[in-house]
């Protein structure tokens, strides 16, 4: 009792509550601070910007709303937006060629190591570097002309692939292909991986095909891991910036949403428009990302989840069966 | 005994921190304190070089656009001032992507003591980031006061220009020689024409090289659409900040429309390279040089750069832009990038800079060496320029006074970026390719755009 009334500083800061609650704090403490300065204290600041009419140097002055009233009239933010369509058309051959490639080379394939790291190479490269790497790719008489020449193309007859307005888009989304391929393979063979061996031993001994292993073996067992790099392709998709703002400069029909939200705020100066289609991107993203989620949750399930569809199937059936069950009784 | 160390231990650490922390903040109030002290009157015609301020000792820290001198030439020139000033030292840092970056780094404060100033600080805001280097009227005994315009305000320069750069076209003399173009070109059809000749004529297969895939390279063509084509030093601001649908087809050849309709005829006609979208500016240098491409609408400065890159220096040469007012063709010249002095740095730092910048326009061999003139009054046009004798220079005035912001606030606005993105002169090169826009459509648009940004800004039409 004595003790109480007379409060021992060491003796509380060395009590065992009080040392966990310490720790805990001080381990948090760097990892938050880090976190709050350089992720969500710009982001708080960018959304307070795009209430400004401003510039980066100089005064600004509060608009309210109007900067996301002139993102939905201005007619080039939301057309640029539908240049996303062929970035999200591109990665879903990617993944489609991810998922051929990781399936063979989950198996005992001669070579498979060296595929492997072939196949992941072009992650390695920066992306800038990559941009560069494929402007001289598609200039007139270079790499691909040359290629296409041997196959027994003319020169003549050849588009010009950066140039032409109807496949210039194509030409630039086929990059991120080749550049994201490898990083999805290996995404899928390492999940692929994980699933249980004896399970196509048994599939073997029920004759089951190739198609058939993959179609009930590791589809189902990879589902969350492609899911989960669908939902980050298409956002990707939406915020496409690098390959197009390298390769053709936005020049030519090619200027994403993020190439011309760059030329808003860097060339002419508008730093409040261009954080407002930051705000709006983002809007836009979280909500095509919560919908890919109720679509798969609904269709193919989440982890060990079953789908709704199918959940919702059977207790229809069960109903049904009851019914029929009850009916049947008294018929 | 070790708990007792562990413990002495940690009280040691806690305690350094803590006072070296203590310690930090007091070194920077007592520095702000003395900034408050001793006000910096220094001005640059004030200075005798390797009289005044001989011991002067600073560390200075040099931003610059020119990456590609930097180990080199840059290191003479500090070895020669260092003869003059032996306690100065001076670092360079290149920054590659120079435009964009130096923005963002002014925004820190702490990013050196000389660069070069971009032209992103609204006027009214040169004195928050740079010191004065003193009154225009003054510097104007020693400098041409044309050539302090671009980053004076209220009569005090901020900005001394390192070189002045002429407008004009940098073409292979040979080429033009082959074709058979004889005079220069004084008008654009002529310019065409023999654009056209050299065509037909030589192998070249790429008469104008717009290095488009560049994306700079296109903004270089705004430089042309005031002095050159209008002869009027004015034009900046009477005839396109305020004047009214300033783009419009003058009939007669000269103006903004006549420069873009220039390109667009050029690109249209099959007079530019082949595919714009893969073209390559380091590449380019040799093959003006080689003779593979006829001429490039570049400034002045680019012509050391074209000479150097191949073995043919002597075919290079450089000409005014092909558009004759009343029977007189034009130039315009204007600052290259300027130098600015940190106004955070130390006084020493500053003095020292002062005296760096001064030795760099007036005793070093820049300016001729990159193409183009000094700031020092009637200083003579080099070589290179030989044609240019006979030609006016145009300067443009500066804006009065309460409206020097208004040419930038009204071309952000607009976002025809001109002088800042190339919008326009990219625009024409797309449309002329894709034929899909005509002149008269795209110079409609730039209109409307452009009265609407003067709108926002009160400017009236009668």
């Amino acid at each position: 009792m004595r003790e109480k009334g007379n409060f021992n500083f060491l003796r509380w800061i060395k009590s065992a509550k009080v040392n966990k609650v310490l720790c805990i704090i001080t381990f948090m403490l760097v990892p938050l601070t880090l976190l709050f300065v350089f992720t969500y204290l710009p982001f708080g600041k960018m959304i307070g910007f795009s209430f400004y009419d401003m510039k980066y140097i100089g005064n600004r002055e509060f608009v309210g709303l109007e900067n996301y009233l002139e993102v939905f009239t201005r007619d080039d933010c939301f057309r640029a937006l539908k240049l996303s369509l062929y970035y999200i058309g591109a990665s879903f051959i990617q993944l489609a060629l991810a998922l051929y490639f990781a399936s063979l080379l989950s198996f005992k394939t001669r070579g498979g190591g060296v595929f492997k790291g072939f196949m992941f190479f072009p992650y390695l490269v920066c992306g800038i570097a990559v941009g560069f790497i494929f402007k001289f790719f598609y200039t007139r008489g270079f790499v691909l002309d040359t290629v296409l020449q041997w196959c027994g193309f003319e020169l003549d007859n050849l588009p010009y692939w950066l140039r032409d307005t109807k496949i210039n888009n194509f030409s630039v989304a086929a990059t991120s292909i080749w550049r994201y391929m490898g990083q999805n393979m290996v995404l899928f063979i390492g999940a692929i991986m994980s699933v249980d061996a004896s399970l196509y031993e048994a599939a073997a001994i029920d004759g089951a095909s190739g198609w058939d292993k993959f179609k009930y073996i590791i589809f189902p067992s990879i589902k969350t891991i492609i899911v989960l790099n669908l939902i980050l392709s298409i956002t990707g998709s939406l915020s496409a910036f690098e390959p197009p703002y390298v390769i053709t400069g936005g020049n030519f029909g090619t200027g994403t949403y993020f190439v011309i939200m760059n030329k808003l705020a860097h060339e002419s100066q508008k730093v409040g428009l261009a954080s407002a289609m930051a705000v709006v991107l983002l809007v836009i993203i979280l909500v095509a990302t919560l919908l890919q989620k109720l679509f798969f949750r609904y269709f193919f399930g989440e982890g060990e989840e079953e789908a709704i569809r199918t959940v919702r199937k059977r207790k229809k059936k069960e109903a049904l069966e009851q019914q029929k069950m009850a009916n049947g009784g008294e018929v | 005994m070790r708990k007792n160390f562990k413990r002495f231990l940690a009280m040691a650490l806690t305690g350094a921190m803590t006072l070296s922390l203590a310690a930090c903040g007091s070194k920077d109030e007592g520095k702000k304190e003395e900034k408050k002290d001793e006000e910096f009157t220094l001005t640059l015609d004030q200075i005798k070089l390797g009289e005044d301020h001989t011991n002067v000792k600073a560390d200075l820290k040099f931003l610059t656009h020119k990456t590609d001198r930097v180990d080199n030439k840059f290191q003479e020139y500090i070895k020669e001032f260092q003869k003059l000033y032996p306690n100065v030292n001076i670092e360079y840092e290149g920054i590659t992507d120079y435009a964009n970056d130096i923005t963002t780094r002014l925004t820190t404060g702490d990013w050196g003591d000389i660069c070069m100033v971009p032209t992103t600080v609204d006027k009214d805001e040169l004195e928050n980031y740079f010191v004065s280097f003193g009154d225009k009227s003054q510097l104007g005994s020693v400098y041409d006061a044309r050539f302090l315009n671009n980053f004076a305000y209220s009569d005090k320069v901020y900005g001394m220009p390192s070189m002045v750069n002429v407008q004009g076209i940098v073409y292979n003399k040979k080429v033009f020689d082959e074709a058979g173009v004889t005079t220069l070109p004084k008008t654009p059809d002529e310019f065409l024409e023999a654009l056209k000749k050299i065509k037909d004529n030589t192998k070249v297969a790429a008469p104008l090289y717009t290095n488009f895939a560049a994306d700079w390279t296109m903004n270089a063509w705004d430089a042309y659409i005031a002095g050159n084509a209008t002869g009027d030093a004015d034009f900046m601001h009477e005839g396109l900040t305020k004047g009214k649908n300033p783009f419009s087809d003058r009939g007669d050849q000269t103006g903004p429309y006549a420069v873009y309709n220039t390109l667009y005829e050029a690109v249209k006609r099959g007079l530019t390279e082949e595919d714009p979208t893969t073209t390559d500016w380091e590449g380019s240098k040799g093959m003006i040089n080689r003779g593979e491409i006829g001429c490039m609408v570049l400034g002045s400065w680019s012509i050391p750069q074209m000479k150097e890159s191949g073995d043919n220096p002597d075919d290079i040469a450089y000409m005014p832009f092909p558009i004759t007012v009343n029977g007189k063709q034009y130039a315009a010249a204007g600052p290259d990038y300027c130098y600015g002095i940190n106004v955070n740095s130390s006084n020493d730092q500053k003095t020292a800079a002062m005296c760096y910048i001064k030795w760099l326009i007036e005793k070093s061999d820049f300016a001729e060496f990159e193409g183009g003139i000094t700031a020092v009054s009637g200083a003579k046009l080099p070589d290179a320029l030989s044609s240019f004798e006979s030609i006016d220079l145009v300067v443009d005035n500066a804006a009065p006074a309460g409206e020097e912001t208004l040419f930038n606030d009204v071309n952000n606005d607009s976002e025809l970026g001109i002088n800042a993105s190339g919008a326009i002169p990219k625009e024409v090169l797309e449309a002329a390719t894709k034929g899909d826009k005509t002149m008269k459509d795209m110079v409609k648009e730039w209109n409307e755009k452009w009265t609407t940004a003067q709108e926002k800004h009160d400017i009236k039409h009668e």
